[in-house]
């Protein structure tokens, strides 16, 4: 018995598949991931959160979910969709199969649909609002609702849906004491911080200036998180109060809201970089980085203001992937250093980062 | 950068370890280099290649690869630089030599890209070891040795099972793996052996263990990126080219894709690698750990799939990396857009599955190990595992459509079981067969009894449960269905998952899903492929293929290659305006054909593969352009050839075609013994035997393939008569004849096998003026539109013919490069409907050319342990080279030092034993090899004809007559040259272990009296100068 489902994009198109045993419906942008790994860790990655996610690689869930790869508590992706999903998973650390995990997870999810002919379409028509319906009763009514979400469509309350509500503490004592401004991190940006002796203060992403330099951290650091960076105005005006006063680093969207603080401008790009093979040329060091990505906006290189020096560029569309302060320990990157999927050619950042800091 | 001479050095002969792939890495070098403005010297004696084509490289030498030979020409074309990373180990180990020799010191050669230093320590097991502790990269415990008593006493220490590794080899020639003292010696005795610096390494096994591979790339900036990485369904302890391989790796978590990753580019970095490079690691199924197996500083079999898997051009790269670019200036080629530091993604599988000649060595040991032991491969390229290995399946061209069925039906259990445990080529048909018997119900504990005894992973086991279940209903059409419905849909290969257009015309075939086929930019026409490479259908149709697509082009028509083949040049999307990478099969051709709305279907380059599927393609209604299947069918059926030479008063051996072996005995018997056998419709003379007596015929019944209804076993008188090819071109009207070639074997050993000579050396004008007008009469009668080759005999005066086959032939790269006559070109617009006389090639038996050239086969047998080597009908041979010169002795000097054949220096010692029928004859021959100095050893019968002749020998015992006997002076080396004809291949004698023997020593070893023959009248000479095939074509010309 095979449940009917379909992914529909707001410009009428339609791709259909089946779907697993959770039925049910999901509104949000369709957005596709070129790994060919770390399925898990992408599902649960907070920037994905209000996207319907597909998967470019056509077989996924072939080692299972083991839990460790996890980097959020739960799944954040709105739905999934999959070209051949595992129920017969391999590996070691393999609690559970991805089907099981994702019906239990409630997340709608697609399967057997043609995931390249969707990529194709985002590629060519953009990052689209979708839905992606799981059952004949979700079927019937995804068109109609889809419309009226498109209407009323928003990124704004994403990260406050993954975002830390409460401060806490992570690490142990003794070493640099670094705020982390919560906006949706992943689980892999505090292990290296961590690992590096850091003790790590995760505030929400609305703390002030006034409470996050009542802690008198030896620097701050603003996480990734999901959608338009120009939907948090407050947290731009904090980090502009808090130049000049800490040393500030800030990783994809902590990059893109670090740039705005400080002057820039973003942009919304065609249809994004989500993947684990995006090759960014370091301009200091004059080698080129294999990166892992996941955003859907971008800092104008030609808006950054004079005390901002780029040093980073994609090589594949030429996208800012860095900036520095020429005075002040100010630096950011548009990729994610932890890898968490992907490479860990920049991981040698965090190090960086943490040394030029006291 | 100014423009430079740039010498390449291609791999030779094809051999097991060493195929296609690097005519296709080198042709990309070549053109890389040529693009950036440089001259290219290109040294490979391998004729039936694409690199050694004029066009392809300013000045292109035949000769052999050894330190003399490329000495000479370095003297001569005095290159500035070499790139000695396109040309696998053999192109490898050659600049490691030059460079030890001082040669490049002394020319001022600069060695371009991976420094010798990295070579040297990539090969050098001890410090490749000490080096990856030092960075701190785990490898296994092991212990290099230069002795047998070494190895045993790590043994000793350490235990069974052990890797024996000899270093300085290719496709793991001698090494493998042991269980005991008993095999420890006798495989680390032979691995030393093999080695060029008598060293091996031994090692603990990780049997068992996950094997996994990483092609990278760095440049002089110490940039690194992974093109692809792979998994070998296999695991560790069978040699990864014996593996069916899977990309990318689909078990792996990400952390342990990266951890490889990581590890990778330190291994790189450390080694200071300047372009390709492959690393093979060990991944503990249970615990993400790891250890590194070998690093292949170059271009290699893996990298050749890896570049074919993801379109991202690896050779091309590697070749601008080594002219000091970097990866972030080079233009990616695929998008054209992006730069080629870009780590490719897929949204497809590959699957690679390997092709083993057990087929054709019935004696053959198909033990699976670290030697590896398969000639060629299939790759196949799908939206889903299942998809892409099921076309591998069908893409062997084993006559397979499934996975399950046929003779794995009848097997017992516990033959199963056996193979399961210690794999052979069949391993993963017999999995199949334990999933099939096992049902629905038993199949989870089948697969956990399966992973228990084989250790495969569980995932693949389950992935191949789910075809067995597929195809329960038996029909490969209902179960391709099932695990893939719909329509035929064309993807493309993009190397970004759609993430970025692309440019490249590169296809692969799904169903049901969204067709992405792009018109030709003008109209196409189809050139059918060989699929993987065989004894007896190897790259010469390869060659073919691609010569016709560029004829297309030229013609202002589009081609559209369909071919399986990862190692080939014809399976590089720059060569084609489309290229479908799929198995050419039928259904996968029928697809393209309407797909591309194209004008026809040419099949004649393809080898018999492709010929096979005329009928077919005919009755579906798709156009065959060139011979049409009629013609194909007279030539492939015998009742009709043989009325149609009839017609012509053509004489062919007297035969006649049996439909039991009794009627085959009753035929023979009218015939008169000797007669040759073969079931029809065969390739490669496969089954093809020269019968003595009713004994033997009784013995051949017994193993032989059974007679099937419409496929009669063929009785033919045996002629031991001279053996004469002919390739030629005909357009209904005219005929082109490039030229003829004679073999220096009389009939009997198959034509691949030969040493075959053009221009004609023996043959009189007339009897010449008469093969031109039966070959004539021929392509007349069988109406053929392009190429045909016919094979004759001369007997006592008297012309026969052999057989005819309406397409391109195993000798057609090598009349073209010898003439210069493109023959292939001319078939190609004959096809188009051109005609002969309004080409450029002239028509009728073109002129001699004043040198000789003389093709030389090359075997494999030191990598297929317990082979039979003695030559007949049945071909053996895996590869060829050729001698160019201004004699005939000359010519064949240079094709046996190019065929790898260690000439007897002065006072050389050659062990003999002659068949008694041959003893006659052989007595003038092995007079020559006295009077040139050597000492001839003898056994008992051939010594007293010796001295019955009054040649001086040395006897020797046989093996009965107990120690020390001839095995021994083998073994020891206290010869330099065997010549053994005595007959009788079905049994274990003591002339097959003395030509094994030979072959394990690695002492050359003559099973013909005219090879011996022919060897002599080389020793006998002193060739000329080396001088390149362009000057050869100029000097003929004035």
């Amino acid at each position: 018995m095979t449940t009917p489902a379909a992914l529909f994009l707001a410009d009428g198109s339609r791709f259909e598949g089946t779907g697993l045993s959770h039925r049910g419906i999901a509104f949000g942008e369709a957005v596709f991931y070129t790994g060919m790994t770390g399925y898990e860790e992408a599902l649960t990655d907070p920037s994905y959160a209000g996207q319907i996610l597909t998967f470019t690689y056509p077989m996924i869930g072939n080692y299972g979910i083991s839990g460790e790869a996890a980097q959020y508590p739960r799944a954040c992706v709105a739905g999934a969709v999959i070209k051949e999903i595992a129920h017969h998973p391999s590996h070691h650390l393999a609690k559970t199969d991805l089907p099981s995990w994702l019906d239990a997870q409630r997340i709608p999810t697609l399967v057997g649909a043609d995931t390249r002919a969707i990529t194709i379409a985002l590629r060519e028509h953009g990052t689209i609002w979708a839905a992606l319906a799981v059952g004949e009763e979700a079927l019937e009514r995804a068109e109609r609702e889809l419309a009226a979400f498109v209407r009323t469509a928003s990124t704004k309350d994403l990260v406050p849906s993954v975002a830390a509500r409460e401060r806490h503490v992570e690490g142990a004592q003794g070493g640099k004491r670094i705020t982390l401004v919560d906006c949706g991190v992943k689980r892999a940006i505090l292990r290296e911080l961590t690992a590096l002796g850091s003790e790590v203060t995760v505030v929400p992403y609305d703390t002030s200036a006034d409470a996050l330099l009542a802690d008198d951290p030896d620097a701050i650091f603003i996480s990734p998180g999901p959608g338009d960076p120009t939907d948090l105005p407050e947290t731009i005006e904090t980090l502009r109060a808090l130049l000049g006063r800490k040393p500030l680093f800030g990783i994809c969207l902590g990059h893109q809201l670090l740039a705005l603080a400080c002057g820039a401008k973003t942009y919304k790009l065609p249809y994004g970089h989500r993947g684990g093979n995006q090759p960014v040329k370091d301009l200091v060091n004059d080698e080129v980085l294999v990166t892992a990505h996941n955003h859907g906006y971008a800092v104008d290189t030609r808006s950054l203001p004079a005390d901002l020096e780029p040093t980073m560029t994609n090589l594949n569309d030429g996208t800012n992937e860095g900036f520095r302060h020429r005075t002040l320990p100010i630096a950011a990157v548009q990729f994610h250093p932890e890898a968490s999927p992907g490479p860990f050619d920049a991981r040698r950042l965090f190090a960086e980062w943490l040394d030029a800091v006291r | 950068m100014p423009r430079r001479n740039i010498m390449v050095i291609g791999s030779g002969p094809i051999i097991i370890g060493q195929a296609a792939e690097f005519d296709y890495a080198g042709v990309q070098a070549c053109r890389a280099l040529r693009e950036e403005g440089h001259r290219v010297v290109l040294v490979n004696s391998n004729p039936a290649t694409i690199m050694t084509d004029p066009e392809v490289a300013d000045a292109v030498y035949l000769e052999p690869l050894t330190v003399p030979s490329v000495e000479a020409i370095i003297a001569r074309e005095r290159p500035d630089a070499l790139l000695p990373t396109l040309g696998g180990q053999t192109g490898l180990n050659l600049a490691v030599e030059l460079f030890e020799a001082g040669v490049l010191e002394r020319y001022g050669v600069e060695l371009l890209g991976t420094p010798v230093d990295t070579i040297q320590l990539a090969e050098d097991r001890e410090r490749f070891k000490a080096k990856m502790l030092e960075i701190g990269e785990p490898v296994a415990e092991s212990e290099i040795v230069t002795e047998v008593e070494q190895g045993l006493a790590f043994a000793a220490r350490v235990g069974y099972p052990l890797v024996v590794r000899p270093a300085y080899t290719l496709g793991g020639t001698g090494g493998g793996v042991v269980y005991d003292e008993e095999e420890l010696r006798e495989r680390l005795d032979a691995g030393l052996n093999a080695s060029l610096i008598h060293q091996a390494l031994l090692e603990t096994s990780l049997l068992g263990w996950k094997e996994i591979e990483y092609e990278v790339l760095r440049d002089g900036a110490d940039n690194c990126i992974i093109v692809c990485n792979m998994e070998n369904i296999d695991p560790v302890g069978v040699h990864t080219g014996d593996s069916v391989v899977v990309a990318p790796s689909q078990t792996l978590s990400d952390r342990e894709y990266q951890m490889l990753r990581t590890s990778s580019i330190n291994v790189i970095r450390a080694l200071n690698v300047q372009g390709g490079c492959n690393i093979q690691f060990a991944l503990h199924p249970t615990k993400s750990e790891y250890a590194i197996i070998e690093v292949n500083p170059r271009v290699s079999r893996s990298s050749a799939l890896a570049s074919k898997a993801t379109g991202y051009p690896i050779a091309k790269i590697s070749t601008r990396i080594a002219l000091g670019q970097t990866l972030d200036q080079i233009p990616n080629p695929v998008t054209g857009v992006t730069k080629a530091a870009y780590e490719p993604t897929l949204d497809y599988v590959v699957v690679k599955f390997p092709r083993w000649p057990f087929d054709k060595f019935p004696l053959a040991d198909t033990q699976l190990g670290t030697q590896m032991k398969s000639t060629g491969e299939a790759m196949g390229i799908g939206r889903t595992f299942k998809s892409a290995f099921m076309k591998t399946v069908r893409g062997l061209d084993l006559k397979r459509e499934m996975l399950t069925g046929g003779e794995y039906l009848e097997w017992s259990d516990a033959e199963l079981d056996a193979i399961v445990a210690r794999p052979t080529h069949e391993r993963l048909f017999a999995i199949a067969e334990m999933l099939r018997r096992a049902g629905p119900a038993g199949r989870d504990a089948a697969i956990e009894r399966i992973h228990a005894s084989s250790t495969i992973d569980r995932f693949w086991l389950h992935e191949l449960a789910e075809i067995v279940a597929a195809e329960t209903s038996g029909d490969p059409r209902a179960a391709r269905r099932a695990i893939e419905p719909g329509d035929p849909s064309f993807r493309m290969v993009d190397t970004a998952a759609a993430e970025f257009p692309a440019k490249s015309p590169y296809y692969y075939l799904s169903h049901g899903e969204m067709n992405e086929m792009r018109p030709t930019p003008s109209d196409a026409v189809i050139v059918v492929g060989s699929g993987p490479i065989r004894i007896g259908q190897g790259i010469e149709f390869d060659y073919s293929c691609v010569h016709a697509a560029w004829a297309l082009k030229a013609a202002g028509a589009s081609p559209v290659v369909i071919n399986n083949n990862p190692e080939t040049v014809s399976t590089d999307f720059d060569i084609s305006d489309a290229l479908v990478f799929e198995p050419p099969g039928a259904d996968e051709v029928e697809a393209t054909y309407r797909a591309t709305n194209a004008k026809g279907v040419m099949l004649a380059f393809g080898g018999q593969t492709a010929i096979n599927l005329a009928s077919e393609l005919s009755e579906r209604g798709v156009r065959i352009i060139g011979s049409d299947r009629a013609s194909l069918d007279m030539a492939e059926d015998r009742a009709q050839f043989e009325a149609a030479l009839q017609r012509l008063g053509v004489a062919r051996p007297e035969g006649k075609a049996a439909t039991s072996f009794r009627e085959a005995r009753v035929f023979a018997r009218e015939l008169g013994f000797p007669v040759l056998v073969r079931p029809s419709f065969v390739l490669g003379g496969r089954a093809m035997e020269i019968i003595y007596n009713e004994g033997q015929l009784a013995s051949y019944a017994e193993s032989a393939p059974p007679i099937l209804p419409g496929a009669p076993l063929l009785v033919d008188k045996y002629l031991k008569g001279l053996e004469v090819e002919v390739d030629a071109v005909f357009d209904g009207d005219d005929i082109l004849i490039p030229g003829i070639f004679e073999h220096v074997e009389r009939a009997g050993i198959h034509s691949g096998d030969s040493i075959s000579v053009y221009p004609t050396q023996t043959v009189s004008e007339e009897m010449t003026r008469r093969i031109v007008e039966v070959t004539t009469a021929i392509a007349q009668e069988l109406r053929i539109r392009g190429l045909i080759n016919i094979q004759f005999v001369i007997h006592d005066g008297a012309l026969y013919i052999i057989e005819a086959n309406p397409r391109a032939s195993r000798t057609v790269p090598i009349i073209q490069k010898a003439t210069g006559v493109n023959m292939v070109a001319a078939a190609t617009r004959i096809a188009l409907g051109e005609k002969l006389r309004d080409m450029e090639y002239g028509t009728g038996l073109i002129p001699r050319t004043p040198y000789v050239v003389v093709k030389v086969p090359v075997f494999s047998f030191s990598k297929m342990r317990g082979v039979e080597t003695i030559l007949g009908p049945e071909m053996k041979s895996t590869g060829e080279v050729l001698g160019i010169d201004e004699s005939f002795a000359g010519a064949l000097r240079k094709g046996f030092i190019g065929a790898g054949v260690r000439l007897p220096g002065s006072g050389g010692r050659i062990l003999v034993s002659i068949a008694d029928e041959e003893k006659h004859e052989a007595m003038p021959v092995l007079r020559r090899y006295a009077d040139l100095g050597h000492t001839l050893v003898a056994t008992p019968g051939t010594r007293a004809a010796l001295e019955a002749a009054g040649i001086p020998c040395e006897a020797i015992n046989k093996i009965a007559a107990g120690s020390p006997h001839v095995l021994d002076v083998i073994h020891a080396r206290k010869v330099d040259l065997v010549i053994n004809d005595a007959k009788g291949p079905r049994e274990i004698s003591d002339n097959y272990r003395i030509r094994r023997a030979a072959v394990e020593s690695g002492i050359a070893c003559l099973t013909s009296l005219d090879t011996a023959k022919a060897l002599v009248t080389a020793l006998e000479t002193v060739p000329g100068p080396p001088r390149s095939l362009q000057e050869y074509r100029n000097g003929a010309r004035a």
